[in-house]
């Protein structure tokens, strides 16, 4: 949808999926759309190094988000909620609604 | 310039002048900032730069080799200081607001554009708010402790960015005068 714009299907997806989603780690992403782990982590990289994102270890794992101190923030979130609008109810709850609050430790899922 | 022995302060002058002598203009942010400010009672080993406008990295991995620096990740090293330079993407900007004014700092003929004291407050207080980073509470409070700072500017900053409570308790802190 914003392929035009962001001139790569890979980066429009990991943007998407962060804003919907929160945190996230390379791996995640990359099997969320069976994409290649090395061009979404291309992706993350290069969006990390322009400011657009932010990453931190958390144990052996390095979560990116959208970086809260990029001054186009709002901006771009505004550009992916209108994106996410036009995708079909399906696409949205496959992707886009993914449980984020906590699930006690030994609750069937 | 001897590498060597130099401060974080002198060398942030010397990268700066040598930079704007080959036309590019940077803005020193970040913790450097803050060393400075303080007068080393926080030391930062990272120099991060903020460029003024867009700049081929190619052409910044050139100039940096000819005085001894080799890029190793996003970082630039040289064999005979502990100092890390990174250069970041313009825009400069404190959360959603350009840096309108930089602060100066001069040794004899040379200038180093950096974050004004009320700026680099600005900059710690954006970690804590966003992060919750306590380091950078601390880095905030020893600088608005050290230096002139405009409260109100940051209030009002703190305010559009929707962090209006975390900058009460950053002004209680500040009252109490407790650094730690």
């Amino acid at each position: 949808m914003l392929e035009a714009i962001f001139e790569s299907p890979v980066k429009e997806k990991v943007l998407l999926f962060l804003y919907a989603n929160g945190e996230s780690y390379p791996r995640e992403i990359a099997r969320e759309y069976s994409f290649y782990i090395n061009a979404v982590q291309y992706q993350l990289l290069k969006l990390e190094a322009a400011g657009v994102l932010y990453s931190m270890l958390r144990g052996k794992v390095r979560l990116f988000g959208l970086n809260p101190r990029y001054p186009f923030k709002k901006e771009l979130e505004g550009l992916l909620e209108k994106a996410l609008q036009f995708y079909p109810e399906s696409e949205k709850a496959k992707h886009y609604m993914k449980r984020r609050r906590p699930r006690r430790t030994g609750k069937p899922l | 310039m001897n590498i060597r022995n130099a401060s974080l302060r002198d060398l942030a002058i010397f990268i700066s002048n040598y930079l704007a002598d080959n036309q590019i203009e940077t803005i020193l942010t970040g913790g450097a900032c803050v060393s400075i400010y303080t007068r080393n009672k926080y030391l930062s080993l990272d120099l991060d730069f903020v460029l003024v406008s867009d700049t081929r990295h190619e052409q910044l991995k050139v100039l940096l080799k000819d005085i001894g620096f080799h890029q190793g990740g996003r970082h630039f090293r040289h064999r005979e200081t502990r100092f890390l330079i990174e250069f970041l993407p313009p825009p400069a900007s404190v959360g959603e607001e350009p840096i309108r004014r930089a602060a100066e700092i001069k040794k004899g003929t040379k200038t180093l554009k950096l974050l004004s004291p009320t700026d680099c407050v600005k900059d710690r207080l954006a970690a804590f708010y966003h992060w919750d980073d306590r380091q950078s509470l601390e880095q905030a409070l020893m600088v608005a402790r050290h230096n002139h700072v405009d409260e109100k500017d940051i209030e009002r900053w703190s305010k559009a960015e929707g962090k209006q409570p975390q900058f009460r308790f950053f002004l209680k802190r500040l009252k109490m005068g407790i650094v730690a």
